[in-house]
């Protein structure tokens, strides 16, 4: 094999990709050495140790959530072709995920990994059906309650077992509907 | 010696107000000098022209311009000052497919919520001692997506050494070793020919395939 030979590693570029090093401003701004522990744990401890109140904000995600439920549940007698699948999961998906990114910034901890289950339920779902409704609806109630109930950390092993029950719900319907998962997202 | 953050302008998106303080707070921590806030992408994007800040930390879901309508505003349309200026992405997103769309429209790190203090640092760590190059395309104008340059890799490259391997320097034909393990591979296939009932000098298809999932099934 010559040196001409076109391989798999050597052959011509068919997109013309430039490489570009910018300058780098940030590092000649900062210097060199890091951050000290001291400032990372002063740091942390003001974000432990904020007092924002994550009750409304989790209330006006679960009211979206809400609404996201009430209208994939009115598009369920719709046809297929009038129902857009992707956009009523979207309505569902991004309150959830709200709920998921925010709630351990604000002490609820237990609102992150049930908000974590609904997002991973919901991403893998091709289609919004009955079943899958009432188990957005379970997880619904179930943050409700904590929110409710100001559970804030984990919530121990009451949190566990809410957790428990919610992602047994999601494997028995994976089980009963296996053809109900996206592709693309699995 | 330690980072000095005292000249350095940063810009907050996020349409969480809450969130924007807290971020606000702990970059004020670190010490940034100068710090900016917006609650959507639009306001952000004009902040930007405006004040030219070293960094963006910005949420994803916000109206009515998001996080990543904002980076791609940023990398791609002409008015934009700096379209190299590093972009912290800041969700609670973490599946494969929305960490690689969120890479293709030109964000340079993923700062995934809820986080602490020293993941915030992590970030700006990366951006300022192992900066991302750039890669213009036809189809793409960003960060590079892959984060380690092949310049600085020195070890074993397995596809240009194994074919190097085959073909020694100077010689066109297969050396011993190689043709023994093809013979094995050839062998192999065989094997798996037998076992599908593929004769010979048949190729394997899909079809094949299919014939084999339906045997097995019965």
């Amino acid at each position: 094999m010559g040196e001409d030979t076109p391989t798999h590693y050597n052959q011509k570029q068919i997109r013309k990709a430039e490489f570009i090093t910018p300058p780098n401003m940030l590092k000649s701004k900062v210097g060199t050495g890091g951050l000290s522990q001291t400032i990372l744990t002063k740091a942390q401890d003001l974000l432990e140790s904020n007092s924002v109140d994550f009750r409304p904000l989790g209330e006006m995600s679960l009211d979206q959530l809400q609404d996201g439920i009430n209208q994939a549940a009115v598009d369920l007698d719709k046809g297929e072709e009038e129902r857009s699948a992707e956009k009523l999961i979207r309505q569902m998906l991004y309150p959830s995920m709200q709920l998921k990114a925010n709630g351990g910034m604000f002490h609820y901890d237990l609102v992150t990994i049930i908000g974590d289950k609904l997002v991973q339920f919901l991403e893998v779902i091709e289609t919004p059906d009955i079943e899958a409704l009432e188990i957005v609806q379970a997880f619904h109630t179930t943050l409700r309650a904590v929110l409710l109930g100001q559970i804030q950390g984990t919530g121990g092993r009451y949190g566990a077992e809410l957790v428990q029950a919610l992602d047994d719900a999601c494997h028995r319907y994976f089980i009963k509907f296996p053809d109900n998962i996206d592709p693309h997202k699995k | 010696m330690a980072y000095d953050f005292k000249s350095v302008t940063i810009l907050v998106v996020d349409d969480n107000q809450p969130m924007l303080d807290i971020t606000k707070s702990l970059l004020l921590t670190f010490g940034v000098g100068h710090v900016l806030t917006a609650k959507d992408g639009k306001r952000g994007f004009e902040l930007y022209l405006q004040y030219k800040p070293d960094l963006i930390i910005t949420d994803w879901m916000m109206r009515p311009i998001d996080g990543i309508q904002l980076a791609k505003k940023i990398r791609r349309e002409r008015d934009a000052s700096n379209p190299y200026i590093p972009i912290i992405l800041m969700t609670g997103f973490t599946e494969k497919h929305r960490i690689f769309e969120a890479r293709d429209e030109g964000i340079t790190e993923i700062l995934v919520k809820p986080f602490k203090a020293r993941d915030l640092y992590k970030r700006l760590y990366q951006i300022i001692e192992k900066p991302r190059q750039f890669v213009r395309s036809e189809q793409f104008f960003g960060p590079d997506r892959r984060r380690h340059s092949e310049a600085a890799y020195d070890g074993h490259r397995r596809r240009q050494d194994d074919v190097e391997k085959m073909f020694p320097a100077g010689r066109s034909e297969m050396s011993n070793a190689t043709k023994k393990d093809l013979e094995k591979a050839r062998a192999h296939l065989s094997n798996v020919r037998d076992q599908a009932g593929v004769k010979e000098n048949k190729d394997i298809t899909i079809e094949d395939y299919d014939l084999i999932f339906v045997d097995s099934t019965d």
